[in-house]
């Protein structure tokens, strides 16, 4: 109900040398360490089975990590959890067969013993209408709305939301972000994690990228989002000159095989008319990237291991 | 606690399958069998059966409350979600085996209803009294049964696992056969049986005999060693997932 959460300080979310493997050896997070500060809106972006998950489990304390240390407002996972201080939406979740959402609703309130009523608390999730719906009779976007309402339930510290908008339409999802807006603005520290760039872009306030269990970077989105210019200029041209090509404005690194010329530029619309203007013969041009697979491509083969202090 | 146990009940009320279950299976093997002439341990066919089908309905609802319906919980995340809200499992387990005792009361008063109604059965209200008594504590193994099965099972196995259990237990333990009928080598596997002592139980309560010492204690045993399954069970989960 206030927007003074908390009096202690230090970090919401303490992430130090964290390594979890599950067996057999597969390591799902490989020395991982961040701070969440109080208040921010942060977004863990990387691909299916980069470690957001089990990121975020461990925070929640539903894994445990083989090495290294969580803190979660100064504590465990666990007391922070028993103490109701976070609310968490889980990446799969079912609802309990019978349970009308009002009940759901009201049964959270109580463990959280949240002041507010079930009315509101549905309202900030977008569900006031589905108070006496069963669940069995929910669509996949009203499921993930009702567990929307349940994480906000008690009005938690810190939130957390395991891809929360893959069920939902772009309506839905314009409420929910607006929602969830709302609720960092009342002074909760909130960590999403998606595997969409444009979420966190317009969602987070920083953006922490993991890729194979490890953070390749972390930084505001703009930061981030410069590495998705990035494209990859394919062609072919008879003798080519990597020095030459190396000169083209916004060029970042030239591979030569043969004929065939690979070039990755921070700056497209720059690069191709200077290519041209070489006045050169050139065939089969092919430009790609863009998106994040291309951005992560960028990040992880950064000179030591990623851009986390270094210029983009 | 309580409002997880009033959320809890009410769902499972609204739950045709396990209404069915309770109520309406065992009030049909009543009508069909109360009536037929005899008496068995010093009772009517008519208390007798009464009795039989009252611990069916008992071990049934404690069972249900916990088994099938925590598998599909486990699988479909719901029990993830609980586990990130403040309830704690000491809690958590007070209420689904409180929830497996309340839920036998429909039940009971039901086949009591049925016994005086129907069955025309006579019981002094001081032994009725120790029956209810007997069946509220005694379906407390069963309750963490239940707890095992839905710990142990997935899904759907879960349910399968859950009926068959009910079934031996229910023919084993004499329930539904007269206990001299069975095979001897069955008859000592079913005298281990919870299903065993506690419909013994019944029937002492309701003839006005000595309850039985060794039958409390089979069943105190049988929900010690049982409840020390759950905590295995749940430590495993929470500690290697």
């Amino acid at each position: 109900m206030t927007s003074t959460k908390r009096g202690a300080t230090g970090p919401a979310v303490a992430f130090r040398d964290v390594v979890k493997v599950y067996h057999p050896h597969i390591t799902a997070l490989d020395d991982v360490s961040f701070d969440i500060q109080p208040g921010e809106t942060v977004a863990l972006l990387g691909p299916n089975g980069a470690g957001k998950s089990t990121a975020i489990d461990t925070m929640l304390g539903l894994r445990t990590p083989t090495s290294g240390e969580v803190r979660i407002l100064g504590g465990s996972p666990a007391a922070a959890v028993g103490a109701g201080q976070i609310g968490g939406m889980l990446q799969t979740g079912g609802l309990p067969e019978g349970a009308k959402v009002g009940e759901l609703a009201g049964l959270f309130r109580e463990l959280y013993r949240d002041r507010r009523s079930t009315g509101e608390l549905l309202a900030l999730a977008g569900i006031a209408g589905l108070a006496d719906r069963r669940v069995e009779q929910l669509s996949g976007g009203q499921t993930q709305r009702v567990r929307f309402a349940l994480a906000l339930a008690g009005n938690p510290e810190l939130l957390f939301l395991d891809e929360p908008t893959a069920a939902l339409d772009v309506a839905a999802r314009r409420h929910f972000w607006r929602s969830v807006e709302t609720i960092a603005a009342q002074g909760t520290t909130v960590l999403f994690a998606t595997h969409y760039l444009d979420e966190a872009d317009a969602n987070a306030s920083r953006i922490i990228v993991l890729n194979h269990g490890r953070v390749v970077a972390d930084g505001t989105p703009a930061r981030i989002k410069a590495f998705t210019a990035i494209r990859t200029l394919r062609f072919t041209t008879p003798a080519p000159d990597p020095s030459e090509l190396l000169r083209l404005p916004g060029v970042s690194d030239v591979v030569v095989n043969g004929d065939a010329v690979t070039v990755r530029t921070g700056d497209a619309d720059g690069t191709l008319p200077a290519l041209y203007a070489l006045g050169r013969q050139i065939k089969a041009m092919e430009v790609g990237g863009g998106g994040l697979e291309e951005a992560l491509i960028a990040l992880t083969s950064a000179d030591n291991g990623g851009v986390k202090e270094g210029v983009s | 606690m309580t409002a997880f146990l009033r959320f809890e009940i009410m769902r499972s009320l609204r739950n045709v399958r396990f209404v069915v279950f309770i109520a309406g299976f065992p009030v049909l093997l009543y009508l069909i069998y109360a009536k037929q002439a005899g008496t068995f341990q010093g009772l009517t066919v008519a208390a007798v059966l009464m009795v039989s089908m009252a611990v069916w309905s008992g071990m049934g609802s404690a069972m249900f409350a916990t088994g099938p319906q925590l598998a599909k919980e486990r699988q479909n995340g719901w029990m993830r979600q609980l586990r990130v809200s403040p309830i704690s499992a000491p809690r958590w387990f007070a209420a689904k085996v409180s929830q497996g005792l309340l839920l036998i009361i429909p039940g009971f008063v039901l086949l009591i209803l049925l016994g005086f109604g129907y069955g025309h059965v006579h019981l002094a209200a001081s032994r009725l009294a120790v029956f209810a008594v007997v069946l509220v504590l005694g379906v407390i193994p069963f309750c963490v049964l239940g707890l095992v099965i839905g710990l142990v099972f997935d899904g759907q196995t879960a349910q399968v696992a859950q009926m068959l259990t009910m079934l031996v237990l229910a023919f084993l333990g004499g329930i539904f056969i007269p206990y001299d009928h069975l095979p001897h080598v069955m008859q000592d596997i079913g005298k281990a049986l919870p299903s065993y002592h506690l419909v013994q139980l019944g029937w002492n309560a309701v003839g006005g005999r000595p309850l039985g010492m060794a039958h409390v204690l089979a069943l105190a045993a049988w929900a010690a060693a049982l409840g020390l399954i759950v905590v295995w069970r749940w430590r495993q989960e929470s500690t290697t997932a």
